[in-house]
């Protein structure tokens, strides 16, 4: 055993708290991360300076299906009725109360508040020869009809925005944990060199309950997301990225001398791997400066790829998510905007349309792109929000520009596309007026199992160690629904 | 007899009874029966939740043995020998209950139905358990736990250690180096040479104070020790512990456990801004000044918990030392979670055992049973949290008297949003059923007093609920479904009498009775380990947060024993515990690595060289502050903002913290998010930390403020320059090499300058000035 190797590994996390945090079974793929540059599993390609890194690129349980994901993240909620689940019952009875039957089957609040039945206004037609139907507000989106993977009977805990949030992205609706996406640099480690593993991109602000939906909790902060306001474009995405005061010929120079300093400083302190790992990472820091800019210098697309995203934030939210994805990031998380702009208690009808209106062309243009590239097949998109909306009108009004629909968790919907799912199906469905889940209940912790399962996890093994237990995104739920895998 | 005796003979006596029965012959046709029709049944359908090949028992049950059905899950008996009808596991794979369907993917078939209930007719004969202990069988069993706890170091009373001598009559003089040398000795190591002097007292500045000595400093301290080391260093060492920067830099350490923010953990969705803790600093700033006044670790605690039940009033600093409770993340979570966070930080923080977990079911790895956690919670409800801005309610802390001119201006714009409130009257505010009044006090105002030097300083307080809370335990956690009744009380573990806590009052005082308990073992030790490991870079129990059967063994116990009851026999005095420690030679080791030791104990946990620290983000930002003379040692008072324009001059630890959204430099230099008591911190070596040093407006600030010091503008050469920046900076000259290295940098960068160049903000020799603070040596103590 080379005992001077192994020393390398005390640094970032001791090897006895290592052993620890593993977990069962994780160790296969943390330890194989971390243990690589230590000359433990000689096989492992690694480059020195991730020997002390948490984020050394490292192996899933399984072959994936999915390499990277795009979940596009309609936050407040958008209605399940006027986008992607016609009900023509509901068009039917429009304007009439919910039958008692059904409204008795409703917890006591929600009882009280339940307005009249509200039939969606919009036109829905079928597409492509999964022969999918979608309301006239997607007409760009619902062209990928076979590439889509419809899930009309999402399940979520209490109907409320931070609680459907942090369920959707952590897996829990009150208890501080881990997201998806740090739970998948826990388990995968960086793609790339010179840009963040996991990156959160919303424009002007931060979504209802902020930094929590990308929270590394109880993991270490290396497996947070980074966020970046989409309304500013370029360098003022990271924070620090460059420095424009002095000319970069100054700053290579600069950071030459800080490397000189750094090697003499090193050279009479042997053994230990961090100092070797600095010197590496303000490499790497040095080269994100132009990665980083590069990344969302949308100047460098073709015209006409520019031009089918469209010059708006949505489609420059999308058209970044694309270069990032293919620049390495594993986990791309776009919200539609600050705050929950999907959160239509009132005007739906003008809203939703002008919400659509922003992001169909774009989200179209994403997958056309994607697929144009052949990176669809590994990359899985999902589309959603928090919890959906019900099939009753909220506010007093019968004005149909002025009615809005409540928050509603018994049966939404969203899609995923690519990454290995079903194409061109529906999964899961409510009864006939949109109220309860009728068949094929689709709870959080099952998407996420499932979510996990393409990526090549096991959900029940990747598990951390804390606070005396071993945690995982599932808790104790979830179930790998086959159905929905291609 | 002793507990453990009695258990033994309980076990041996069950088994005994067991083989009995077992050996009928009716049980032997059952079983065959058992293996044949009904074993496989189960392994197809159950097993993959329910048995421990699968590592899996949900609901707590398992089906893999008798016991496992007999006992049953969470819920209760899963089989009612001879009582098909009454046993959940028939009605189970019934269906006929929409609540309890098993399998849940799909019915089995009505002949395996069938089977099963013929099984249970026949009084569900099965195999006996397998005999010792599997894992899982022990899991979550507490009668088996507590056993084990019977042996376990933690739990053991900490024991007076006399060390052990040392042949090596400079490792014989501190007890610390008597027990890391006997380690030595036992594995075939020898201890480091004491560390150079300018590295010693480098590192004892740092440690101490979380500052870098000045370049006169390590001059005189050099020069001295070539006298007197040990008289140089003790001298140096208590004038750093007597400095105020010493409470500065230690509070760190216990605000982590506390996890002291500014802000409470939610914010306003309409305005975005966080709920505002105006006055938690007073609760920091009673942290910096108890270790600044070595007030026994008992009493810190005691305060903590109960100032306000022993006698503070208000006026009295020590009414704040109540934020510990009252400061936490609050409002995000309903109150139950609240509490949860209360218990937490009580147990992990200060006992180092994970009680929280034990909320919905008894700990399944540790002795600590369901009843536990819900005792404590009662001492938790029946304590109430004054409103962060009610200030009718939070007292006036004394000494933070304003300048006259800070006042005048505070109560200038006080009025001014007095006005504004007063006019919005009982209007509501936009898609918020609160008053716009509220809106104004929860940001305007509450940004005000946050901010402003002007504004009264008040702590935060808790106070009694006038009838304390009886607590219920909820089943599985369910608050509707509440079981029995438990007295509010201290943990079983380190009360095994358990003695109920008094019915008219909530029990705060007589927690933090138990916990600083001197019979108490873990307090203290949690804590030494915790001291130990801020000042020597690794911990004795790696897992400080977490000392029970889950937690690490210590790696010198003795030690950390002996460490245990000198500062429990001394009057818990922190000084003395640190002092002690950077006086062993075991601290004043070189940290330099050594091949042959290093092949014995690569990861150094015998302690045979110091550890390399790298800079907390605390000291990062301070340090550079301070090597650019811009540092601004005013201690107490109001938060400022870290890096932002206008940021503080001040200490890092006055820094405003903003719990909902840490700050991401903070976040990047591992800063521990203060949603939850933290037990360590990281190291982690990522690129935004560099890109920080490399680009950040804070950093160049300081790069250029350096080359605006006297030193620096006093030089006539550029050599003279490049060795005022080493000595700012470094605290060391620059060598001859280094000298000519930056000289010719220097150089081909004038080259290149035009007159544009020359005339920026950052010219050449704050980018020398920076490229110091950029590297490995500045940021690393050795």
């Amino acid at each position: 055993m080379n005992f001077y190797n192994n020393s390398q590994l005390v640094s970032w996390l001791s090897r006895r708290e290592l052993l620890q945090r593993s977990g069962l079974g994780v160790g296969s793929l943390a330890l194989t991360g971390l243990l690589a540059g230590g000359g433990e599993i000689s096989a492992a390609p690694a480059r020195r300076e991730k020997s002390v890194s948490p984020l050394l690129a490292s192996a899933p349980h399984h072959q994936p299906r999915a390499k990277r994901i795009i979940h596009l993240f309609m936050n407040g909620g958008p209605s399940q009725f006027d986008t992607f689940y016609p009900k023509p019952e509901l068009q039917r009875l429009d304007g009439q109360p919910l039958p008692d039957s059904i409204k008795n089957k409703l917890q006591p609040t929600q009882r009280n508040r339940v307005g009249l039945l509200f039939g969606s206004p919009f036109k829905f037609r079928k597409y492509g020869e999964s022969g999918l139907t979608v309301s006239e507000l997607f007409p760009n989106v619902a062209q990928h009809a076979d590439e889509l993977c419809v899930l009309r009977s999402m399940q979520g805990e209490i109907a409320n925005h931070t609680p459907g949030l942090l369920l959707t992205n952590c897996g829990h609706s009150t208890l501080p944990r881990p997201s998806l996406g740090s739970w998948m640099l826990y388990g995968l480690g960086i793609e790339s060199d010179e840009l963040p593993g996991f990156i959160v991109l919303c424009p002007k602000g931060l979504p209802t309950a902020q930094s929590t939906n990308w929270t590394s909790a109880f993991l270490p902060g290396v497996y947070q997301g980074t966020h970046i306001d989409t309304e500013t474009s370029g360098k003022e995405l990271i924070p620090n990225l460059t420095r424009d005061d002095i000319r970069s010929g100054s700053q290579r120079a600069q950071v030459a001398l800080t490397q000189f300093l750094n090697r003499r400083h090193q050279q009479f302190r042997p053994g230990d791997e961090r100092l070797e790992s600095r010197i590496h990472t303000m490499e790497l820091a040095f080269r994100m400066q132009t990665a980083g800019t590069d990344a969302f210098d949308l100047q460098q697309e073709p015209e006409h790829i520019r031009k089918a995203y469209g010059d708006s934030i949505q489609g420059r939210n999308m058209l970044i998510a694309r270069r990032l994805s293919e620049r390495g990031v594993r986990y791309v998380q776009v919200y539609h905007g600050a705050g929950q702009p999907w959160d239509n208690h009132g005007s739906i009808v003008p809203r939703i349309k002008q919400l659509c209106a922003e992001s169909d062309q774009p989200i179209a243009a994403l997958l056309s792109d994607l697929k144009q590239r052949g990176m669809l097949e590994d990359t899985l998109v999902i589309w959603g929000g928090e919890m959906g909306r019900t099939p009753t009108t909220q506010s007093g009004t019968k004005d149909v520009n002025k009615v809005g629909r409540d928050h509603h968790i018994d049966g939404y919907t969203i899609w995923m596309a690519g990454g290995g799912v079903r194409p061109g199906v529906t999964y899961g469905s409510t009864d006939e007026f949109g109220m309860q889940v009728a068949e094929n209940k689709m709870p959080l912790h099952d998407l996420h199992a499932t979510i996990l399962h393409l990526m090549g996890f096991d959900h029940r093994r990747l598990t951390y160690r804390y606070s005396g237990r071993d945690f995982r995104l599932t808790d104790v739920h979830g179930r790998v629904v086959d159905e929905l895998l291609a | 007899m002793d507990k453990l005796t009695v258990l033994i003979t309980a076990v041996l006596t069950l088994l005994l009874l067991q083989t009995v029965c077992v050996l009928a012959e009716e049980d032997v046709k059952g079983r065959e029966f058992f293996e044949k029709k009904i074993r496989p049944l189960l392994v197809q359908h159950c097993y993959e939740c329910h048995s421990e090949a699968a590592k899996e028992r949900q609901g707590g049950l398992l089906l893999d043995r008798r016991s496992g059905w007999l006992e049953g899950g969470d819920t209760s008996m899963a089989v009612i020998p001879g009582e098909p009808d009454q046993s959940l596991l028939i009605k189970a794979v019934r269906y006929a209950d929409e609540k309890l369907q098993m399998p849940p993917e799909k019915q089995l078939p009505g002949d395996s139905v069938k089977l099963l209930e013929q099984w249970v007719r026949r009084g569900a004969p099965g195999p006996k358990d397998e005999p010792g202990a599997t894992e899982f069988s022990r899991l979550g069993d507490q009668k088996y736990l507590f056993a084990q706890a019977e042996q376990h170091w933690a739990f053991q009373p900490v024991k007076a250690v006399s060390p052990p001598e040392a042949n090596l009559k400079t490792w014989n003089n501190n007890a610390i180096d008597q027990f890391v040398f006997a380690g030595f000795s036992e594995n075939g190591l020898t201890p480091s040479s004491p560390a150079s002097p300018s590295t010693l007292i480098r590192r004892l500045t740092y440690d101490l104070t979380g500052l870098p000595p000045t370049m006169d400093t390590v001059k005189q301290f050099v020069e001295n020790v070539t006298q007197d080391r040990h008289t140089t260093t003790t001298e140096a060492v208590d004038r750093l512990i007597e400095s105020p920067a010493f409470g500065e830099h230690l509070a760190r350490l216990w605000l982590d456990v506390a996890r002291y923010a500014d802000t409470d953990s939610a914010y306003r969705p309409d305005t975005r801004t966080p709920h505002y803790f105006p006055f938690a600093f007073t609760y920091r700033d009673y942290v910096v000044e108890s270790f600044n006044k070595d007030k026994p670790y008992d009493d810190f605690v005691r305060e903590q918990f109960a100032a306000d039940l022993i006698g503070f009033k208000a006026g009295d600093p020590e009414l704040a030392a109540l934020g510990f409770l009252a400061a936490g993340p609050f409002a995000n979570r309903d109150p139950l979670e609240s509490l949860d966070d209360l218990i937490d930080v009580t147990t992990r923080g200060l006992l180092g055992v994970t009680a929280a977990c034990a909320r919905c079911h008894d700990h399944k790895y540790e002795p600590i049973p369901t009843a536990d956690y819900y005792s404590l919670r009662g001492v938790f409800a029946s304590t109430v949290r004054v409103n962060p801005l009610d200030e009718q309610k939070l007292p006036l802390v004394s000494g933070y008297e304003p300048s006259p001119a800070d006042l005048a201006d505070y109560e200038a714009k006080r009025a001014a949003i007095d006005t504004e409130i007063a006019k919005a009257g009982k209007g509501k505010s936009k898609n918020n059923n609160q008053s716009i009044g509220q809106k104004i006090r929860e940001t305007d105002l509450a940004e005000l007093l946050l901010f402003h030097p002007g504004a009264p300083a008040r702590a935060m307080i808790v106070t009694e609920r006038p009838r304390p809370l009886e607590p219920v335990v909820f089943i599985r956690g369910d608050a509707n479904a509440p079981g029995e009744t438990v007295p509010r009380r201290f943990l079983k573990l380190a009360d095994p009498e358990q003695t109920p806590f008094p019915e008219n009052a909530s029990g705060r005082l007589q927690l933090a009775e138990r916990i600083v308990d001197p019979k108490n073992p873990l307090t203290s030790r949690v804590f030494v380990n915790r001291v130990w490991s801020y000042l020597m870079g690794s911990y004795l129990v790696d897992t400080p947060s977490d000392f029970g059967l889950q937690g690490s063994a210590p790696t010198h116990p003795e030690l950390l024993d002996w460490l245990a009851d000198d500062f429990v026999r001394h009057d818990w005095s922190i000084k003395r515990l640190v002092r002690t420690i950077v006086l062993s030679q075991t601290y004043q080791q070189r940290s330099d690595h050594r091949e042959e030791a290093a092949a014995i104990d690569p990861q150094n946990l015998r302690l045979w060289r110091a550890n390399r620290k790298h800079l907390s983000v605390e000291a990062l930002r301070d340090s550079l502050l301070a090597v650019s003379g811009q540092l601004d040692l005013t201690p107490r008072g109001r938060a400022g903002v870290l890096w932002e324009k206008d940021y503080t001059h001040r200490r890092a630890i006055y820094g405003y913290i903003n719990r909902f959204n840490l700050d991401p430099t903070l976040r990047a230099f591992d800063f521990p998010t203060p949603v939850q008591s933290q037990s360590k911190r990281g190291e982690s070596i990522v690129a935004p930390q560099t890109l920080f040093t490399m680009n950040s407006p804070f950093v160049i600030d300081q790069s250029i403020a350096v080359t605006k010091t006297s030193r620096f503008s006093e030089c006539s050469s550029d050599q003279e320059r490049v060795d005022a920046l080493f000595e700012l900076i470094f605290q060391r000259t620059a060598a001859p090499l280094e000298i000519e290295r930056v000289i010719r940098f220097v150089e081909i960068q004038s080259r290149f300058n035009t007159p544009q160049d020359k005339a920026r903000r950052a010219s050449t020799w704050p980018l020398v000035a920076q490229s110091l603070m950029m590297s490995n040596e500045f940021q690393y103590i050795d």
